[in-house]
């Protein structure tokens, strides 16, 4: 595995599990929780991706506070097409933008639901997709 | 690039810059690992997000749900290009395509057809940045740079404000302000089209219509050449080539000068032109409005 000038393992299609300001949101998913930080300063959201310092202040100190894990889809699309080989016996899959409750947006994948009924708009909560090196947080719509 | 090299010109640091830019893409690896990468694919990866059609089909989506835009719209976009195209002896794709062959290329992700996406492509271009006092004693006649901007307003998607409103509202309005012109005067518009939603947007941020109003903007050959503003008069990215935003420069280099395209193409009395370039995760914007001298 090849490393990047952060030393964070570069292979293609992976989370950097060790990245410092991320380390915390990968750990927290393995027990099935879904977190954010939040600065101790101004009490605001960070949002996604992770980092050092508070988008709004500034301030270094945050904690790792946990997300209702709701959302609505910002926008959605169908990949028919694999672009890495993993995803041959994939295609057609939905990818979308969700908007968290509490603010802050990931890039995920909407299951339980065909890709072609994906609405935006749509009320989703989050599900997680344990695999062996990692957690991914995947969402469902609300029923 | 050639637009931020420029501005060195402008502000002293150099008295004459060559602005290059080329691309081998048929032999780059276009597999898993090739080494270009932004730096926030691994928010995205995981999820199997992984290339640029993905992050503009996003912007597309978004954009249909909120102003009722259609894939057909969009064609209009691709099909006017490729008339350009088909009318540019140094374009790589020239044969015509109908709104039929758009609606049947396959989809590469939703909303996003085949012919919504541009080329990969080898090849290369360069300009010229120097005074104008200089300028004025080469051979050939120069153009000149009455304004320019940028603008970024965000750096991945996790952290975008929207994707239907993008760098180039703010970039644009930077370069109107230098230039004391409003896009009622671009006589021609030569914006970056990785994905014919791009130019839309585009189109749209840079005050030729308003936000929304893209999808009837687009119609009735409007942007085609004879029409009120002539886009991507070469074949841009989606059929002349990619090149990134060099071969919009060059383009609007050449229709200023007169008389160095092919006459079928050649913007009748054009005397100012805008330029665009975008990159990213729909997060850079630069603009350039060019004049003839």
């Amino acid at each position: 595995m090849s490393k990047d000038e952060r030393g964070r393992a570069t292979r293609r299609g992976q989370p950097y599990l060790d990245e410092p300001e991320a380390k915390p949101f990968w750990a927290n998913l393995r027990e099935h929780k879904l977190t954010q930080q939040r600065c101790s300063s101004c009490k605001k959201m960070f949002g996604f991706p992770p980092q050092a310092l508070c988008p709004n202040c500034l301030a270094s100190d945050y904690e790792w506070v946990p997300l209702s894990g709701k959302g609505k889809i910002y926008s959605h699309i169908t990949y028919h097409r694999a672009w890495h080989p993993s995803y041959h016996d994939k295609i057609p899959y939905n990818v979308s933008l969700v908007d968290l409750e509490e603010g802050g947006r990931l890039v995920s994948n909407v299951v339980d639901c065909s890709p072609v009924d994906v609405k935006i708009g749509m009320a989703v909560e989050v599900i997680y997709e344990d695999l062996p090196e990692y957690t991914l947080p995947k969402f469902r719509p609300v029923k | 690039m050639a637009n931020i090299s420029g501005k060195y010109c402008i502000v002293g640091m150099a008295s004459t810059v060559v602005c290059v830019h080329a691309r081998k893409r048929s032999t780059a690896d276009p597999t898993p690992g090739h080494p270009i990468r932004r730096g926030d694919e691994h928010w995205e990866e995981p999820w199997g997000h992984f290339a640029a059609a993905g992050g503009h089909a996003f912007a597309a989506s978004r954009h249909m749900y909120e102003f009722g835009t259609k894939s057909e719209d969009l064609a209009q976009i691709a099909i006017s290009t490729r008339k350009h195209a088909s009318l540019n002896k140094n374009a790589t794709m020239r044969k015509p395509i109908t709104l039929e062959d758009h609606q049947l290329s396959r989809m590469i992700v939703a909303p996003l057809r085949l012919l919504d996406c541009s080329l990969e492509s080898d090849g290369g271009g360069a300009v010229l940045v120097t005074s104008a006092e200089r300028a004025r004693d080469f051979p050939k006649k120069p153009v000149t740079i009455l304004g320019m901007g940028q603008h970024h307003p965000h750096f991945s998607l996790l952290d975008a404000p929207t994707l239907t409103t993008l760098g180039g509202k703010k970039s644009s309005e930077t370069a109107y302000k230098m230039a004391g012109l409003s896009p009622r005067d671009m006589n021609f518009a030569e914006l970056y089209d990785c994905f014919t939603i791009t130019s839309m947007i585009t189109l749209e941020d840079y005050g030729f219509c308003r936000k929304g109003e893209g999808k009837d903007f687009v119609k009735n050959g409007r942007i085609t050449i004879g029409g009120q503003l002539p886009l991507n008069t070469h074949g841009g990215l989606l059929s002349q080539a990619h090149l990134e935003g060099q071969l919009h420069i060059t383009e609007a280099v050449k229709q200023l000068r007169g008389n160095e395209v092919e006459p079928e193409r050649q913007v009748a009395n054009a005397k100012v032109g805008i330029v665009s370039g975008h990159g990213g995760s729909l997060a850079m914007h630069a603009t350039l409005i060019l004049g003839a001298l």
